[in-house]
């Protein structure tokens, strides 16, 4: 009874722990791309898993700087503690203090404080500043794994061989270590576990070119994570599981509880095969990867700097093969979060595409360059009316070409809302209570209530954002969520009546649940543009001119508009798309009459910047 | 036996250029406003209603996640720990497995399991059973801590537990005591060492997190990890980001002195 009790137990502790896993191994075999819908099963994900080369470069990355990092970390680490061991109490304790400060401190104080580091020091970002960054963390969890491993260890064995002629060093390798070894390669694996799972840190320590799973799958957040990811995520779980399987079932113990520590001690020695199979692995694709790269080593070089999933990468080689440039490539998720690496000068980067806000930001903190226009004749394609619109942030239409465009507006399932829907005010309804999404960022948040009390949306007036402030307080009750890229999957699993969406996303949600409409409310909204500039300290201007001209060009805008799904302000692109459903789309395309009481963000400056962040704190802590 | 010292050299000087050289320059953030002038503002921030309840909110939540995960864990260590050997290194290393997958990840699939028409809930209306709505409330984001800081109970626990010499639970038993008895005299006091570290180990990171509010709490919850880091990636003033994060660093300081006080020799280690 007592241990069907605890069987019971611990298998639904494992349950929850494994639920989430099992979810995401189910997901990998989906088709449909939403989290939320089961569109039949599929193994197509597994194959092109392989195929793609960013991913499978971001893997061999992930791997290599989790090994590398893991070995230095154990070998400071292992060679701290036997220090740290033989210290005095009180410098123990300072000691450990330090160690634990990684562990402890929050990871984005950490990752930007290292990055300051980095710079300040003139280091540039890359592969070895990650590798710095990821041994730094990792090194505290093999201190923490091998302290308790020598406590144990009895000192007059030590002591004992010395006196019988061994010399210090042969002495430690004979005695002690033998008995340290389990903790050393516990805090090896834990260590290669937690360099494998960060993100943040390594985000702010990287250079461009270099990705890791992590920051890969970032990336790929604002656009939806590609089931691809699931796939692998599905693949190295399984992996790792079967290793440890085949290690537990190999050496046969004898069942008695009293194994001696030598019996314990070979055991973990098989342990060693996880490590040795990562390193044949890696080595092999290491060779593998590096032969397949090595006719890339042309003179002209690029740096791009972009959001996640906002470019078709079949354009980025086509753009390599006409010109001879070679292309690195850099994602981010944020304007926010791409700011301070321009800022810093951490990178020099030569294209990026940026927002329009932070665009005027940028130009306002002369991080921006002026575009040579003669050397990017394509403009003529792009549509009149977005370079007007591009004057509100860039007055003159001197630093920035526009990309991406598009509106934001309320996504409504028709299934449950029976009225028509053309105004922000439905979102104050009270019948919808817990059936609203609304966007978690201050601006577009912002933007609703102000638009909705017929105020600018780049309002600095005091009254009307404190109006603004107390009607979004007024509607958190009714709000479901405040949500970034989860609405589009969220509408499409039928979780929300209505949600505020950007208009590019609005296309795939309908083509995933035909229930959902897109209309731009009466009152006005945003219009958002995203645009390509280049950074004051550009390397390569002309190339990045080349490289802009290259994306206006109407084949190479309709590529990027069929696989991002976003708007193109290109007017001979849109002049290409076949299906006339599209090409005349009112929410892809809108009429000037939709747009006639929207704006663009423009950038406020830091004093009405922190008003706004002081007032949508206000609401988010009610 | 001082020459052994000199091991430590290597880490020492990789501490003070990676560890307390970017700490130095967290605190001068926290210390300088905009202008490069010295003002204790930054930190006084933390007195603000907002972020004041932030702070008590996220102090809350991770004192019940710690709190669940510390009797969840208990059971589950002294279990592992009256296994076979052979059985129980792999059934811990059944703990550390799951962060092969994606922190993101496991978090986000939590949520396909917890919506409203999540898996979760369809199963229970399979059954013809009341569905449960805990998405979106501090409950998921509990349920969310709980789950990604569990093994971070359950390691040092299992660590002292299966140190405990048995034949000092038999004396006990066979001097009379009950197994409750047994269990708050002998057991408990000689767990206690993993029991703080344990804490530590949950409570901290817990108090910090903002992934976890953030996918599971929809946002709607404010925890003092998503205020400090809407001051670093939103707001981007870092200057009241880092005058933030020295206030935590408190709550830090204050569990590894703990730490110190209850586990002196170190035996709640993780592993």
């Amino acid at each position: 009874m007592k241990k069907i009790l605890r069987r019971t137990y611990f298998g639904l502790i494992l349950f929850l722990m494994y639920a989430p896993i099992l979810t995401l191994i189910v997901l990998s075999f989906n088709a449909s791309k939403s989290r939320t819908k089961w569109g039949g099963f599929t193994l197509s994900w597994y194959v092109s898993l392989f195929q793609d080369e960013a991913i499978m470069s971001a893997l061999y990355n992930t791997l290599i700087i989790a090994l590398v990092s893991a070995v230095l970390a154990t070998l400071l680490g292992t060679a701290a503690s036997i220090g740290i061991s033989a210290m005095k109490p009180r410098a123990k304790t300072i000691f450990m203090g330090i160690t634990n400060i990684p562990i402890l401190n929050s990871e984005i104080v950490t990752g930007i404080s290292l990055m300051l580091l980095f710079i300040a020091c003139r280091v540039t970002l890359g592969f070895t500043t990650i590798l710095l960054s990821h041994v730094t963390f990792c090194i505290p969890y093999v201190i923490l794994s091998v302290m308790p491993k020598l406590r144990q260890t009895d000192k007059s064995t030590y002591e004992a061989a010395q006196d019988l002629g061994a010399g210090p060093i042969y002495a430690f390798f004979k005695v002690v270590f033998p008995d340290i070894l389990p903790g050393v390669i516990s805090g090896f694996l834990m260590a290669f576990t937690m360099s494998l799972d960060d993100f943040i840190i390594t985000h702010f320590t990287k250079g461009p070119g270099v990705d890791t799973l992590s920051t890969k799958i970032y990336a790929e957040v604002r656009k939806g994570i590609r089931p691809e990811m699931y796939a692998l995520s599905t693949l190295l779980f399984v992996t790792v599981l079967v290793l440890l399987i085949l290690i537990n079932s190999s050496p046969k113990e004898p069942a008695d509880t009293k194994v001696t520590s030598s019996r314990r001690n070979r055991k973990q020695v098989f342990r060693l095969a996880v490590p040795a199979v990562l390193v044949i692995l890696l080595i092999g694709g290491g060779i593998g990867y590096s032969l397949k790269n090595a006719g890339n080593a042309s003179g002209e070089k690029l740096i791009v700097y972009n959001w996640g999933e906002y470019i078709d990468p079949e354009t980025l080689d086509m753009f390599e093969k006409e010109t001879g440039i070679s292309v690195t490539y850099e994602e981010y998720e944020t304007n926010e979060i791409m700011y301070p690496k321009i800022q810093s000068h951490a990178i020099a980067y030569d294209v990026v595409c940026p927002s329009d806000y932070m665009i005027q930001r940028m130009i306002e903190n002369d991080l921006l360059a002026e575009i040579n226009w003669d050397n990017v004749p394509n403009i003529q394609n792009i549509d009149q009316s977005y370079m007007e619109q591009s004057e509100s942030f860039d007055p003159g239409n001197k630093y920035s070409v526009p990309y991406c465009v598009g509106t934001v507006g309320i996504l409504y399932n028709t299934t449950m809302v029976d009225e028509p829907v053309d105004s922000w005010d439905i979102l104050w309804d009270d019948k919808y209570k817990d059936n609203i999404l609304m966007q978690d960022s201050v601006r577009d948040a912002f933007m609703v209530a102000l638009k909705r009390n017929g105020d600018s949306l780049n309002s600095v007036d005091v009254n009307e954002l404190n109006q603004a402030a107390n009607d979004l307080i007024e509607q958190k009750p009714l709000v479901q969520a405040y949500v970034v890229d989860q609405v589009r999957d969220k509408m499409i699993g039928n979780e929300a009546a209505l949600g505020v969406i950007y208009s590019g996303e609005a296309g795939y949600t309908q083509r995933e649940n035909p229930n959902l409409e897109y209309v731009i409310p009466k009152e006005g909204s945003n219009v958002w543009i995203d645009s390509w500039v280049i950074p004051k300290n550009a390397q390569n201007k002309e190339n990045a001119e080349k490289f802009i001209n290259f994306m206006c060009r109407p084949d190479i805008a309709l590529m990027n508009f069929e696989y991002i799904t976003y708007s193109t302000p290109n007017k001979a692109a849109r002049e290409l798309i076949e299906d006339p459903d599209v090409r005349n789309s009112k929410i892809l395309f809108p009429d000037q009459e939709d747009l006639k009481n929207c704006e663009t963000f423009q950038y406020l400056g830091e004093e009405a910047d922190n008003y706004y962040n002081e007032l949508w704190n206000k609401v988010k802590s009610r | 036996m001082n020459k052994r010292k000199l091991l430590t050299g290597p880490y020492l000087v990789w501490a003070v250029a990676f560890i307390l050289i970017p700490l130095a320059v967290v605190l001068y953030y926290g210390l300088t406003n905009s202008d490069g002038q010295f003002t204790f503002e930054n930190i006084l921030a933390i007195g603000t209603v907002e972020n004041f309840k932030a702070l008590c909110l996220s102090l809350l939540l991770s004192l019940i996640s710690t709190l669940i995960c510390l009797l969840l864990a208990y059971p589950l260590a002294m279990m592992l720990s009256d296994m076979k050997v052979s059985q129980t290194s792999f059934m811990v290393l059944l703990f550390i497995l799951p962060m092969w997958m994606n922190f993101l990840l496991r978090t986000m699939a939590w949520q396909t399991l917890l919506e409203k028409n999540g898996v979760i809930n369809q199963i229970l209306s399979f059954f013809h059973l009341p569905s449960i709505q805990i998405i979106n409330t501090p409950w998921a984001i509990i349920l969310g801590m709980v789950y990604n800081f569990l093994p971070f109970m359950v390691l040092p626990l299992y660590n002292v537990l299966s140190k405990i010499d048995k034949d000092v639970i038999l004396a006990a038993r066979d001097l009379g005591a009950t197994p409750v008895y047994t269990f708050r005299k002998i057991i408990f006091p000689l767990s206690l060492p993993g029991v703080i570290s344990g804490i530590t180990m949950v409570f901290v990171p817990a108090l910090t997190t903002f992934v976890i509010s953030d996918l599971l709490g929809g946002s709607k919850i404010l925890l003092i990890g998503n205020v400090i880091d809407r001051q670093f990636q939103q707001g981007s003033n870092w200057h009241v980001g880092s005058g933030l994060s020295l206030v935590l660093m408190i709550f830090i300081l204050l569990s590894m002195f703990l730490t110190g006080k209850y586990d002196k020799n170190g035996e709640g280690g993780m592993f």
